[in-house]
């Protein structure tokens, strides 16, 4: 099967469509991006990347920048007012800030703020002028992001959001353009409940419709019939995103502080250096090959890998170990690459499980019979206030944690706790500063306090793969992918209400598709896409990978949501879903 | 894709002469071309330029020696004989890509010294300082990708040697381990088979004579690297001193700060400028003079 890597498509949508599409040899170019570009650009390319194709320095249009009229200038630009003004700003006065602009939106520019474009005088200096439907993040192979985080409180802040809707056809669009840029136009589901999972599903279906006008070969082939988009809120699986992970990834973010996936930790290098940072990204092979497993297995693999190196390069040592590398870098330095590759692994690893010996082990078990509902040996647990009182009452344990703890007990109940125990838990646990990431999880649809209405969850399937005792648990996301590959996501699903999904648009209606003319580069088997109202979890990303390999590759499931959720993270954003704004909140973020 | 270029040319043939901005009539010099403004440290940035190409060149040269390594590491596996025409042998070839990489390595160090003084005399967030910056973590990774090259086609050779002695050792009538072989490589002795030995017959000869060129050649190898050592050394001190930041698009742009110029020397280059306009080639020289 060929396929293609979802990240190196908008990778040589931008890398070759944009930058190297203007190059012209002998002549540098300065290349200007807004926020949003410069997150997409950055998560696409490196700065040597764009410096082989004739870019020299790259600036923020925001900035106010020294003028360098003697180079022409790319724009990498959203089509929003603010990067449009800035744009026009800079050819305004006598001397123009650079000689010529090649300007490229990352979707849509609108008819009013085209307009202003062609009368003003940078028109008389455009040599380029594209939309390059490249409106997300492609944070890995099979995960994106349309990086607005802040969508959360949008979505599901107590009080209502004027710009909400606005928000949605954005996002919407974002969508569309992920759906283009892969040559897609899937049937698009929306689980039937929320409001908001409709009015998102009916935008994407407009922005579809708009794309494909322009861009007839989307959808193409007999496969891409069965290509489909899912939408589900977050409230859907409140568990996944507040129970502790033991797979790398998931408990390297959630343990350690991992800022814009920079890994920073002591150590000796070649010289003499004691800090070193490191981009965990897919440019790193090792990570992408231990990232999912557990940790358990994640530093016996790195040691034998490390161990099976060394021997091959006659690199004498007993025990290939931490404290070794340093000796080994300076023996073989043209080994830099790989030696900082095993260092890192063996670091984060470490760091992991010393955080996890200090508190966390304790409180594994506890979580994992809450999710489950079961105990280790498939029981039935029988009084869950038992277990986790002592870690409620434990000073050792810290403040989220014990929220955790407390928000899977409830979501245990199912239908919610009555207010006075939730008011004994709290007190218990000596929390009451932030309550209310308890009680805001109700806006999410989730029963908190006692009540029949909101969100029962769903039946789980059953699972016969031997798992760690503390790794039970399996994302409801993964039955959905599962059901929706094997065509089993019915609209009405009788045992699992709230898996029902409605299907708003079916591919199958422009089902005339002509013998596949598409460049051998895009993947011919059907993609099933995911989108998370509300934020996705690295356990929910992580199934992603998981189904597409037990399919053999016939399918790829994509997931992604406006950001990619930290427990932590997740517990901050639920804190403040009640407050008024930004301003007004005295955030107590705590970390570990 | 969407090219909207031709719905611009639209809009504006279309558009009225009144919705155009007045300015345009109102500016006198509006008859001359937009005036090019030389941004503070241009005339040093076509230096970096000229000698970042000036060092492509030389990588590529490096490079196509790197091939030629290969390809001549290639010939001795396929060819018992020695082919008397190579123009090259290996040892030349490596300290040829010994001499090009410490030559490159010295621009290189040359290269960020220009730029950290570019960065004090400008400021590290001007233009100038950014531009010389990432030319040199662009050239670092370059040189770096080259030099790694040349260290895989000496292991694929040393593998390659390695598969050879022991296949050819099988003839013999003995095994051989990759260790032993390792072993052989380190004390530099080829003493496995001085003893109990099946020299009968050609082949049994032949094979011993192409184990021995085999090892001389693993030898030769090894002192290719432990020649260059030092110069790996200096490339992954360079690269670790340059960490990940510094490539990262993001962290670079989030470097950028808002331009404040001075508003006097801008208007001095602006007066210069304009009165020189035909000859602003010329001004090139006359800058550094002014200052």
């Amino acid at each position: 099967l060929i396929t293609c890597n979802f990240s190196s498509a908008p990778f040589s949508e931008i890398l070759n469509g944009v930058i190297k599409s203007v190059k012209k040899d002998g002549e540098w170019k300065v290349l200007i991006v807004d926020h949003m570009s410069m997150r997409i650009l950055s998560s696409c390319c490196k700065m040597s990347d764009i410096l082989a194709e004739g870019v020299t320095i790259v600036e923020d249009i925001n900035k106010c920048r020294e003028p360098i009229s003697s180079l022409e200038a790319i724009y990498l630009i959203s089509p929003m007012e603010k990067s449009v003004k800035a744009l026009i700003n800079d050819f305004k006065d006598t001397v123009f800030t650079y000689k010529a602009a090649h300007i490229f939106f990352t979707d849509a520019c609108s008819d009013s703020l085209f307009a202003e474009i062609g009368r003003s005088r940078v028109a008389k200096v455009i040599k380029t002028l594209k939309e390059i439907n490249v409106a997300f993040l492609p944070y890995e192979s099979q995960v994106f992001s349309l990086d607005n985080p802040s969508s959360f409180k949008s979505f599901y802040g107590s009080r209502p959001c004027e710009s909400k809707d606005r928000m949605i056809e954005n996002m919407a669009e974002q969508i569309a353009t992920l759906c283009d840029t892969l040559k897609e136009f899937p049937a698009v589901r929306y689980r039937k409940g929320p409001e908001d999972n409709f009015k998102l599903a009916k935008e994407v279906s407009s922005r579809l419709m708009a794309h494909k006008a322009d861009n007839p070969s989307m959808g193409e082939g007999a496969d891409k019939a069965r290509s489909q988009l899912l939408i589900v809120d977050r409230g859907f699986d409140p568990i996944s995103p507040v129970l502790h992970e033991l797979t790398f990834q998931a408990m390297a973010y959630d343990l350690l502080d991992i800022k814009q996936d920079i890994y920073t930790y002591q150590t000796t290098g070649v010289g003499n250096s004691k800090q070193r940072e490191v981009l965990l990204d897919e440019d790193d092979e090792l990570w992408i090959q231990l990232r999912h497993q557990h940790i358990a297995d994640v530093t016996k693999k790195v040691t034998e890998l490390l161990r099976s190196f060394c021997e091959s390069k006659r690199m004498c040592t007993d025990n290939a170990n931490i404290k070794d590398l340093a000796q080994m870098l300076k023996k073989m330095p043209q080994y830099q690459k790989e030696l900082t590759m095993y260092s890192t692994h063996l670091h984060l690893a470490e760091a992991c499980m010393k955080t996890f010996k200090a508190t966390v082990d304790k409180i594994c078990e506890v979580e994992q019979d809450l999710a489950m509902g079961t105990n280790a040996d498939g029981e039935p647990i029988k009084d869950p206030m038992k277990s986790i009182v002592p870690v409620l009452l434990n000073n050792d344990i810290g403040p989220f944690e014990k929220i955790r703890i407390i928000l899977l007990f409830i979501f245990h109940k199912k239908k919610g706790i009555g207010e006075e125990n939730l008011t004994k838990l709290i007190e218990h646990a000596n929390i009451k500063n932030h309550s209310t990431i308890i009680t805001n999880l109700q806006n999410l649809g989730c029963n908190i306090i006692g009540r029949n209405t909101g969100n029962t969850l769903p039946v789980r399937k059953e699972r016969t793969e031997s798992t760690y005792q503390l790794s039970r648990w399996t994302p409801v996301i993964k039955d959905i992918m599962e059901d929706a590959i094997e065509d089993k996501l019915d609209t009405k699903h009788t045992s699992n209400p709230s898996f029902t999904f409605l299907t708003l648009c079916s591919s199958a209606r422009f089902g005339h598709w002509h013998k596949n003319k598409s460049p051998t580069e895009y993947r011919s088997g059907p993609r099933l896409i995911i989108f998370v109202i509300g934020g996705v979890s690295h356990s929910e990303m992580r199934s992603a990978y998981e189904v597409t390999r037990s399919t053999d590759g016939k399918w790829e499931v994509l997931i992604g949501s406006s950001h990619i959720l930290t427990p932590n993270g997740f517990l901050n954003d639920l804190k403040s879903l009640d407050q008024e704004s930004e301003s007004e909140q005295s955030r107590t973020i705590v970390t570990l | 894709m969407r090219d909207r270029l031709g719905d611009l040319q639209v809009f504006i043939s279309e558009s009225p002469e009144e919705a155009r901005p007045s300015e345009e009539n109102q500016n006198p010099e509006n008859a001359e071309p937009p005036e090019l403004f030389m941004f503070d440290g241009e005339d040093e940035m076509d230096r970096i330029y000229k000698e970042a190409q000036l060092m492509q060149k030389e990588m590529l040269m490096l490079k196509l020696d790197v091939k030629r390594l290969g390809k001549q590491n290639a010939r001795f596996l396929t060819s018992v004989r020695r082919i008397s025409s190579i123009k090259r042998d290996s040892n030349a070839l490596g300290r040829d890509i010994k001499a090009r990489g410490e030559a490159i390595y010295a621009r290189l160090e040359k290269l960020g010294k220009q730029s950290r003084e570019l960065e004090e005399e400008h400021g590290a967030t001007s233009a100038v300082a950014r531009m010389a910056r990432s030319q040199c973590v662009y050239l670092t990774k370059a040189f770096h990708e080259a030099m790694c090259e040349y260290n895989t086609a000496e292991m694929l050779q040393r593998e390659n040697c390695k598969t050879r002695i022991q296949r050819q050792a099988e003839i013999m009538g003995k095994e051989v381990s990759r260790e032993q072989i390792e072993e052989m490589i380190e004390t530099g002795k080829c003493s496995l088979f001085s003893d109990n030995l099946l020299l009968e017959g050609r082949s049994a000869r032949s094979a011993l004579t192409e184990i021995e060129n085999r090892h001389k050649e693993l030898l030769e190898l090894e002192g290719r690297i432990r020649d260059i050592h030092e110069l790996f050394f200096q490339m992954a001190l360079l690269v670790e001193e340059q960490g990940c930041k510094l490539d990262n698009i993001e962290a670079n742009v989030g470097q950028t700060r808002d331009y404040m110029a001075e508003a006097s020397a801008q208007i001095k280059k602006a007066v210069r400028y304009k009165k020189n306009n035909p000859c602003k080639k010329l001004l090139c020289c006359c800058f550094p003079c002014c200052r």
